[in-house]
């Protein structure tokens, strides 16, 4: 796993494309470099002041105020003039300390390579929430963030030797924080109360060009499903007949399920690649096609989407099979002489023949029951 | 014994099916060897006489070629398409309570999805204090548990609610498998990322092509569910989640996310697809139930059945099956021969474990006659397996799903068997 570097992209502009790129930074690397700072700093969860300054948080904070830590009088006066730690300063700063403030305590050389430059400060970044331009971040660091603070490591794995099932309580800082660009780039569920819409429209007439070309092939022109595949629309009015046909106008609940699945899963095969405009034109395509909506220019949007109930939404109930009189009353079954009389068949498997078996082997009479 | 003439003979049988004759010709076969001496005993045998492959041959090893028969198998007219389809577990070829890895049923609705652990992430958002995510690697240091559970598909049985449908176990009851996970406690993940007082779902978010998604209750996540990665002591199985699902014991199979990638606290269950439009239990009046999450006390005879007949005759037989409830362990086990006439408790053999899979064994002299054997289980919490009729007396034939019914199969005199319903 660790034997190639790792990219991650940071501070940048750049999301990078390749090794090498002018904001590309690589994490791996950085957590090394880090090795140099570590016998006086502490960055990650649990981050204590050592001989320096713990360094979470570090982007857009202003030189010399850590609580508790008891810095040079040349840092807080380089923080009350206005010195607030950036990309650029901390470069000045990491390279020669006491060119940029003057007086500082820190007994540090100085780094003199631009890559290591470029990747100690995206390594503190990641530890940063203010770092805007954090997009991604390798987990793996966060863990191992822990190691210049020999404390947290160690109570890490005395808690991580509890008996299992501890769960209660129990907390070893693993993982990392998710941004709001990687939560959003997953969360895509929509409830019916409208939770989750994301902006956009579309109109009935503009789904059913989206839909002629990418959905029609396998669920019909009309929704009315091409050989197996499922059948869209049509069907009201027969959920208690005897083969009732279950479709988004018959039985299901919400309208929210149709973008939310459209959306996630469809077209099969080329899942996600559906913009937000399209799937608001396709769901009221298919609000068409069940009769929900009449009107070819009927646009749908995140604005009236709520407005919108399906016709079978209140035949839905919880689960009650407790209540059923084989459950209910959880009586000793009998055990002998139960049923009066001889077992008499009145129904036969084979009958149906429908039981797929052995079809690859060519000596098979057809019909057998295996 | 000789493993080559038992099985081919074996199979010579299934071949002919219900044609009675084989199990005679068998018969004569292995008498008339006895007589002259059996050549598997007089004869000096391959095996018996030249090295076999060396270690190298097989470093990782799979059955012998004379099981190449036990597999699992599809019913290509159940779904449209085989990539969101189903296979079922070859049931009556198992013995114990743990399914082999490799024949666990198989469900997706967008194909086998192959992740590359080290790209594989699980995400927490929601209503929790931190979003979180994690890295494998960062799910491997959590405290773990091993745990032995069954997962049954909700539309287990589902083609019999109209009646007998298909001959075989494997095909009415195949959509289950039990195994060990190891993994870590869902509370423990959760805590990690501490889920808000508001927070009384959980949406469980699969990373294929499907992108899988159920709403469960957070009662049921704090309770006993587990994010595992591996099963039977080793890795997921691809077409099992690898590298993460989740386990929900003794619920629904669908709700046991595979691929599993994000978490989602909130304070309403989503309405998703799987649990509206599907996994929703319509009932004759028009009515639909919904989150009817747990599956029920259930047993079946795995052997002999359809594609396991009675080869040897009359005499003694060993009548085989399991038993599984959602509500916790089987308490009793009750078979009939005379289809619910008289009942006799069978025997629990093996590991008797919390929402596991069970097995019974009833031993009996057979004369011969035509059978009708059923089996009927009884949970910890007193739950009794209904009838088929008891079921649809009270839903109707179209509920698809929670088919927990007594299955009927009637045996002939040849030994050969059906799946009946009978009176
Ligand atoms: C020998 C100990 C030592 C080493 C090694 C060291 N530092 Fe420091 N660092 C200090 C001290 C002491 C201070 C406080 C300076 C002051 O008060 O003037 C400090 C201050 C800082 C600050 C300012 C923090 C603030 O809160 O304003 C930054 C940023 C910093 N160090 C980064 C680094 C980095 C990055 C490295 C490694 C490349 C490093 N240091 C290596 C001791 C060290
Ligand atoms: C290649 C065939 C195919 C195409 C093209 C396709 N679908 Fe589907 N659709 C399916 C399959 C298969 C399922 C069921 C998937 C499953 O079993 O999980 C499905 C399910 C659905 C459902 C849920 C049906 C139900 O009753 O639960 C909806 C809604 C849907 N598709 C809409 C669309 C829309 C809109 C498009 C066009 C953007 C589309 N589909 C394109 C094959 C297709």
């Amino acid at each position: 796993m660790s034997r190639f570097p790792k990219l991650v992209f940071l501070l940048g502009l750049s999301v990078a494309a390749g090794a090498g790129s002018a904001g590309a930074v690589d994490l791996a690397a950085g957590k090394k470099v880090f090795g140099k700072c570590a016998s006086c700093h502490a960055v990650g969860e649990d981050a204590k002041n050592k001989v320096g300054p713990e360094l979470n948080d570090l982007i857009g904070r202003t030189a010399g105020t850590v609580e508790g830590y008891k810095y040079s009088k040349a840092m807080i006066d380089a923080g009350a003039g206005g010195l607030v730690w950036d990309e650029a300063n901390l470069r000045a700063y990491l390279t020669k300390p006491r060119d940029l403030v003057k007086g500082t305590k820190m007994a540090f050389a100085g780094l003199k390579k631009e890559d290591e430059l470029s990747n100690i400060i995206g390594y503190l970044a990641s530890f940063s929430k203010k770092a805007a331009a954090v997009e991604k971040e390798e987990p793996d660091t966060k863990a191992a963030a822990a190691e210049p603070a020999p404390a947290a490591a160690d109570k890490a794995s005395s808690q991580a030797a509890s008996p299992p099932g501890a769960g209660d309580g129990l907390h070893l800082k693993l993982g990392r924080l998710a941004t709001e660009e990687e939560v959003a780039a997953w969360d895509i569920d929509i409830r019916p109360d409208g939770l989750g819409l994301p902006k956009g429209k579309g109109t009935v007439s503009h789904g059913m060009e989206i839909y002629d070309q990418n959905c029609a092939s396998c669920h019909g022109d009309f929704g009315e499903g091409v050989g197996r595949w499922p059948v869209l629309a049509g069907g009201q009015g027969t959920l208690r007949a005897d083969r009732p046909e279950k479709t988004i106008g018959s039985y299901w609940p919400y309208l929210s399920t149709v973008y939310d699945y459209v959306r996630r899963a469809m077209p099969f095969g080329n899942a996600r690649s559906l913009s937000d405009d399209d799937v608001y034109a396709l769901t009221a395509y298919l609000l068409y096609l069940n009769d929900v909506v009449t009107d070819e220019e009927f646009e749908l949007s995140d604005r009236n989407f709520t407005d919108i109930r399906l016709p079978n939404e209140a035949n839905f109930i919880e689960d009650d099979r407790t209540d059923e009189p084989f459950y209910a009353g959880k009586s000793e079954p009998c055990m002998t002489n139960c049923i009066p009389g001889k077992a008499t068949i009145k129904m036969h498997a084979a009958i149906l023949d429908v039981t797929p078996e052995n079809a690859d082997e060519d000596d098979q009479p057809a019909g057998g029951i295996d | 014994m000789n493993d080559r003439t038992t099985t081919a003979s074996r199979r010579a049988f299934l071949r002919n099916g219900l044609m009675g004759g084989a199990a005679f010709a068998a018969a004569a076969t292995t008498g008339s060897a006895r007589a002259a001496g059996d050549p598997a005993i007089t004869e000096v045998q391959d095996w018996n006489r030249y090295p076999g492959d060396g270690v190298d041959a097989r470093p990782y090893g799979s059955p012998s070629s004379f099981e190449a028969h036990v597999v699992r198998k599809n019913v290509p007219w159940l779904t449209s398409d085989a990539v969101s389809s189903v296979n079922f577990t070859p049931l009556h070829e198992l013995d114990g309570i743990i399914t082999p890895s490799g024949l666990c049923f198989e469900r997706h609705h967008g194909g086998i999805a192959e992740i590359d652990p080290a790209m594989h992430r699980l995400m927490i958002n929601g209503m929790v204090d931190k979003p979180l995510v994690f890295s494998m690697a960062d799910l491997k240091r959590f405290p773990r548990e091993n745990r032995v559970y069954f997962l049954e598909c909700a539309a287990n049985s589902g083609m019999e609610w109209r009646g007998a449908q298909l001959n075989g176990c494997q095909y009415t009851h195949g959509m289950i498998h039990c195994v060990m996970y190891t993994g870590v406690p869902l509370k423990t993940i959760l805590a990690e990322a501490g889920v808000k007082p508001e927070g009384k779902w959980l949406l469980a978010e699969g990373a294929d092509a499907s992108a899988m998604t159920r709403s469960i209750p957070m009662d049921k996540a704090l309770d006993d569910c587990l994010v595992a990665f591996a099963m039977n002591g080793e890795a997921l199985r691809p077409e099992q989640g690898y590298p993460l699902r989740l386990v929900v014991p003794g619920w629904e199979g669908n709700m046991w996310v595979k691929w599993l990638r994000r978490l989602e606290v909130g304070d309403q269950p989503w309405q998703q697809r799987e649990e509206t439009s599907k996994y929703t239990d319509l009932l004759a009046s028009g009515k639909a139930r919904r989150f009817t999450f747990l599956m029920d006390v259930k047993s079946v005879i795995t052997n002999p059945s359809p594609q396991a007949p009675i080869s040897h005759g009359k005499g003694p037989l060993v009548v085989s099956g399991l038993a599984w409830s959602g509500n916790g362990r089987i308490k009793r086990v009750d078979v009939t021969t005379d289809g619910g006439r008289n009942w006799h408790a069978a025997r629990i053999d093996g590991p008797s474990l919390p929402k596991a899979l069970h097995r019974f064994y009833y031993e009996f002299d057979w004369d011969g006659s035509e059978l009708f054997l059923q089996s009927r289980a009884i949970d910890e919490q007193g739950f009794v397996q209904p009838t088929k009729d008891e079921l649809r007396s009270a839903r109707g034939s179209n509920s698809i799903y929670h088919n927990n019914g007594i299955q009927t199969w009637f045996v002939n005199k040849d030994g050969g068997i059906e799946n009946v319903e009978i009176s």
